[in-house]
């Protein structure tokens, strides 16, 4: 009833004239701009560590890089993984005699499009009768297989770096694209026949 | 003919009358604004609702990590299959095989990288979210940034992860993070972020080609040893439990490349 009164109250020309300023509100994009390719993140070296695992004598038949407690919440990225070559950036050529040994792939949140606090993490304090299913940006853990590259490199040295290269496929302006490369752990895994 | 499983093909092979139904589809749960719309359905996967699970995390059980990535995406695209079917009786979602090359296929497959179809706007192109309870707020289309087509996944990267990969766990953190993220930061801009990506038309052609690869995964190697305590998690928002997804049949459909219907009668 109240809505018919208004309306009819309303003389028509008035009326259209809102109704248009109205729709172009609502046609007009805003918020938050589209994510880009391009750019890349902080890079990445290891300390050496021993590989004797990977040489002829282990009989390796795979062996795996894990990194654990990698973070998802910010941009999209590809890391470029390279074995001994600690000036790989992103122009290097992903090829085995660069030291290339993979690439592992981050899908990103890329930001918090929430209210403060929504892409906090606080798994470590919850109640002990809270059976809620976990954080979405809980870190995850990935694994690239390495076999191939660190035996190449295994039969001239026993000392290995890991260098990964973050380059990023989609990042919006909510993302630290310096910072998105973030992980708590890594471990070469090597498996027998 | 009701009881029939109905086939999911490739997007390369849809014929003309399949590529109308899909729009077509698209195009009616685009113009619905309620709980049977694509609007809906987008904004379980990221914002606002953040449904969606990937990678590893806790199920309800908090020391209890758990891969649902599959599962829950699974009964994710069954429930927005059936109501594309509310919409357009007979339709299916097709599969986007990225492992294809020119001149089948250059990258986005051309119905749904082309801005109009038909004289009209191609509703797989894009999607104009409006999502005001995000922050900052969204109203705009979804746009793509694609890569190189040779930066796609080869038929080499797909076999090496459906071969090299023979209990669950490993397949999927494997199909997840080398195939199936790969190609989210592949086509880029909207489709390249969690939070937004579903509202991109392609996402679900995408997450077809991801379901396929499981179930021909299953063909091969059964479940894995998928831990027996998944199998009765809930694949909230859905009813579905994770036993209940893991035979395609039993939800109606298969995979297929191509389906040609034969008229039967006196010709």
């Amino acid at each position: 009833m109240a809505r018919k009164a208004r309306t009819s109250a309303s003389p028509k020309p008035a009326g259209r004239k809102s109704a248009t300023r109205k729709t172009a509100a609502a046609e007009a994009p805003a918020g938050l701009p589209p994510a880009k390719r391009g750019g890349t993140g902080r890079i990445y070296t290891s300390p050496p560590v021993k590989v004797d695992f990977a040489t002829p004598g282990h009989r390796a038949n795979r062996i795996d890089l894990e990194l654990d407690g990698l973070y998802h919440g910010e941009a999209s990225f590809e890391g470029r993984v390279f074995l001994n070559n600690t000036r790989a950036n992103a122009g290097t050529p992903r090829t085995m005699d660069k030291g290339y040994a993979g690439s592992f792939y981050v899908f990103g949140h890329g930001g918090c499009l929430g209210d403060p606090g929504h892409c906090e993490v606080r798994d470590h304090d919850r109640e002990f009768h809270d059976y809620r299913s976990g954080h979405m940006l809980t870190p995850r853990k990935t694994r690239i297989n390495v076999t191939t590259t660190l035996q190449a490199i295994a039969r001239e040295t026993t000392e290995v770096t890991v260098t990964i290269v973050p380059v990023i496929t989609a990042a919006n302006e909510l993302c630290d694209q310096r910072n998105v490369l973030r992980f708590e752990g890594m471990r070469f895994i090597s498996y027998n026949p | 003919m009701a009881n029939d499983i109905r086939i999911r093909q490739g997007v390369h092979n849809l014929n003309a009358a399949s590529v109308a139904a899909f729009r077509t589809a698209y195009q009616r749960m685009m113009a619905i604004n309620d709980n049977r719309g694509y609007a809906w359905f987008a904004g379980l996967h990221g914002t606002p609702n953040f449904w969606c699970w990937h990678h590893q995390r806790s199920s309800h059980f908090r020391n209890r990590v758990m891969e649902l990535f599959l599962p829950w995406h699974r009964a994710y695209l069954y429930n927005f299959e059936m109501a594309m079917r509310d919409q357009v009786p007979g339709v299916t979602l097709p599969w986007w095989d990225w492992t294809l090359r020119p001149p089948r296929q250059d990258g986005i497959p051309g119905i749904f990288s082309a801005p109009q179809a038909d004289g009209k706007a191609n509703p797989l192109f894009s999607f104009r979210m409006n999502v005001p309870t995000a922050n900052p707020p969204l109203r705009r289309s979804t746009q793509r940034d694609p890569g190189p087509t040779d930066e796609l996944p080869t038929q080499a990267d797909v076999d090496d992860v459906m071969g090299n990969n023979a209990d669950f766990s490993s397949f999927t953190d494997a199909l997840e993070g080398l195939l199936h993220d790969r190609v989210h930061g592949w086509v880029s801009g909207d489709m390249g972020i969690v939070a937004v990506a579903a509202y991109d038309p392609i996402f679900w052609s995408h997450h077809c080609m991801v379901d396929r690869l499981w179930a021909i995964w299953q063909v091969r190697n059964g479940n894995g040893n998928l831990p027996s305590d998944m199998l009765d998690v809930v694949l909230a928002p859905f009813t579905f439990k994770v036993r209940d997804v893991l035979n395609i049949n039993t939800l109606g459909y298969d995979y297929g490349a191509a389906e040609t219907i034969i008229p039967i009668g006196a010709r």
